[in-house]
């Protein structure tokens, strides 16, 4: 039995690939080792939602059969992975976090899943999360059958939301990579307050087929792993035309890097009162630190902000309506009562009551703000702002009222450029910046829709000049 | 659906931006909750509402047959 120690757990997909290459240890011994700490560790930060032993080491037979044979697929075979509970997986509980669905079991595999498995990947857990991705809006980090994602970090604090498990998972080493999902946020305030690189790819590049649907019009699936490199190993597999996906582009992804122009040519646009008054005191120095690093790679940063809509309002009220119309049957039964929080309850109830005319008006506003964005987009390549105003909260704390002692910003600058990035599609890669508070902070690099190579080039250089990605949590 | 520079600019005047919300008091109740998320559509409403739509704008989805 070869010994798999903590180096192993930190390791990137190329660093595991090359030893499972070298055959420093087999697929079957990784999974075991991975399966074990896992399940020790897993709900220490209420990451895990369901441990899959025995279909995992199955699948790590396979590869070792394939990798024996010479019959090599790629850099994903062999490796261990996790994801959110919201991905179905053939014949084994999908709760969607919520508890109305504790036992719902589903007959088919997620097209991701599928993908991960033709890769052979092994899968290894599905992955907590907050309930039906936090759709109604809600208050607490508890909000999760499972119990409140805490940081391992400091496991007094949230890991954020709605990818919890996924981000608590890889940071603390219990999975190489993660698959979560994001309509809003859910992919990079998990990946920032956890400190792990995390991407949201452009909206319709990766298969929603098996996935719980919480908004169709904004629902997207995405890899969180240790690095920009493994993000787009992965997303080279997960992505990919579906017909079962109504939202599908019908586009591949094939990870190159290398084909990107010139690092030094990219148009990089930022908002200095994003950094100096936006983001949280603390967080500050580190974030100017890393917005030097990025000037460093010789990249000319411009001053630039978004055009001005109500995005949040315009993204709240079609997750709303979106989500409570998907949501209908469990809000009629009753049974939505059952979810642990208070505001989600109400929020799903209330989103049912909204009338078409204001779901339409938002979708309206929502194409002229995309045009706009596209404007901007023409001059720029890249757009970078802090992924989150801040390390994760307590906990106890309720995430409604974070903000509402911090100043408002004299300038918009691309404070809102979450809630626009999500309503275009667009993608973005998060990447650990720093710390506030000993606290993870992270950058957002958010580009124009398909230019996934862009970012993850960006990202790449900025990892090889900075090395907070590869800061692990306290033990 | 294309919009003239002109047709845009008008848009964006009569826009207004979010106003910063003032803290309320947590809810207590699940009757209070419910008022409170019917209170939060209502205060989205107003946003939306006061941001002109140019006749031409479509909604933001497309169908493929």
């Amino acid at each position: 039995m070869a010994k798999i120690g903590d180096d192993v757990f930190f390791a990137t997909i190329g660093e595991l690939n090359a030893r499972l290459r070298a055959k420093e240890f087999s697929a079957a011994e990784l999974a075991r080792a991975f399966l074990d700490r896992l399940e020790k560790l897993g709900p220490r930060f209420n990451a895990l939602a369901l441990l899959l032993r025995e279909p995992a080491l199955k699948q790590a037979k396979e590869a070792d059969d394939e990798i024996k044979r010479g019959r090599l697929r790629g850099p994903l075979q062999g490796i261990p992975c996790g994801a959110k509970d919201l991905l179905s997986v053939a014949g084994q509980a999908t709760t969607w976090g919520a508890r109305p669905y504790a036992s719902q079991v589903f007959d088919y595999d997620a097209t991701v899943i599928e993908k991960l498995a033709s890769a052979r990947a092994v899968l290894i857990g599905k992955l907590a999360m907050v309930e039906l991705a936090g759709g109604g809006g809600y208050r607490y980090a508890a909000a999760s059958m499972f119990g409140p994602g805490l940081n391992p970090w400091d496991p007094t604090r949230w890991s954020g939301g709605s990818s919890s498990g996924s981000g608590s998972a890889v940071a603390a080493g219990l999975v190489p990579f993660a698959i979560g999902s994001e309509t809003w946020g859910s992919i990079l305030t998990p990946s920032s307050y956890c400190g792990v690189t995390g991407l949201r790819p452009t909206y319709g590049l990766v298969s929603r087929y098996g996935a719980m649907a919480l908004s169709w019009t904004m629902d997207k699936i995405g890899p969180m792993c240790r690095s920009a490199e493994d993000c787009g190993l992965v997303l080279r597999v997960i992505a990919g035309g579906d017909s079962n996906d109504p939202g599908s582009a019908g586009k591949s992804f094939y990870y190159g890097p290398q084909y990107v122009r010139p690092i030094q040519e990219l148009r990089v646009g930022f908002a200095p009162s994003d950094f100096e008054e936006w983001a949280e005191p603390a967080a500050r120095p580190d974030l100017v630190k890393a917005l030097e690093v990025l000037r460093g790679l010789g990249l000319p940063l411009k001053e630039t902000q978004l055009p001005e809509f109500p995005y949040g309002a315009v993204a709240g009220l079609i997750i709303d309506v979106e989500g409570s119309a998907i949501f209908e049957p469990l809000i009629e039964s009753g049974r939505v009562e059952e979810l642990a929080d208070q505001k989600q309850i109400a929020g799903l109830k209330a989103g049912l009551q909204a009338p078409a005319k204001d779901y339409l008006k938002a979708m309206r506003i929502r194409r002229l703000a995309q045009q706009e964005l596209r404007k901007l987009m023409v001059d720029f390549d890249v757009l970078v702002a802090p992924a989150t105003r801040g390390p994760a909260p307590k906990i106890t704390e309720p995430l409604d009222r974070r903000s509402a002692g911090l100043a408002k910003p004299k300038s918009r600058g691309l404070s809102e450029l979450g809630a626009a990035g999500n309503l275009a599609g667009l993608p973005a890669l998060c990447l650990p910046a720093g710390f506030a508070d000993g606290l993870p902070i992270a950058l957002q690099l958010v580009g124009r829709p398909f230019t996934e190579n862009t970012l993850l080039a960006l990202g790449r250089e900025f990892q090889q000049r900075s090395d907070w990605h590869r800061r692990r949590p306290p033990q | 659906m294309k919009l003239t520079r002109r047709e845009l600019g008008a848009t964006l005047a009569a826009g207004a931006p979010l106003a910063a919300q003032a803290p309320s008091p947590q809810p207590e109740t699940p009757a209070e909750e419910l008022k409170a998320a019917q209170a939060r559509l209502g205060r989205t409403t107003q946003t939306l509402s006061k941001f002109a739509v140019p006749l031409a704008a479509e909604p933001a989805f497309s169908f493929k047959a």
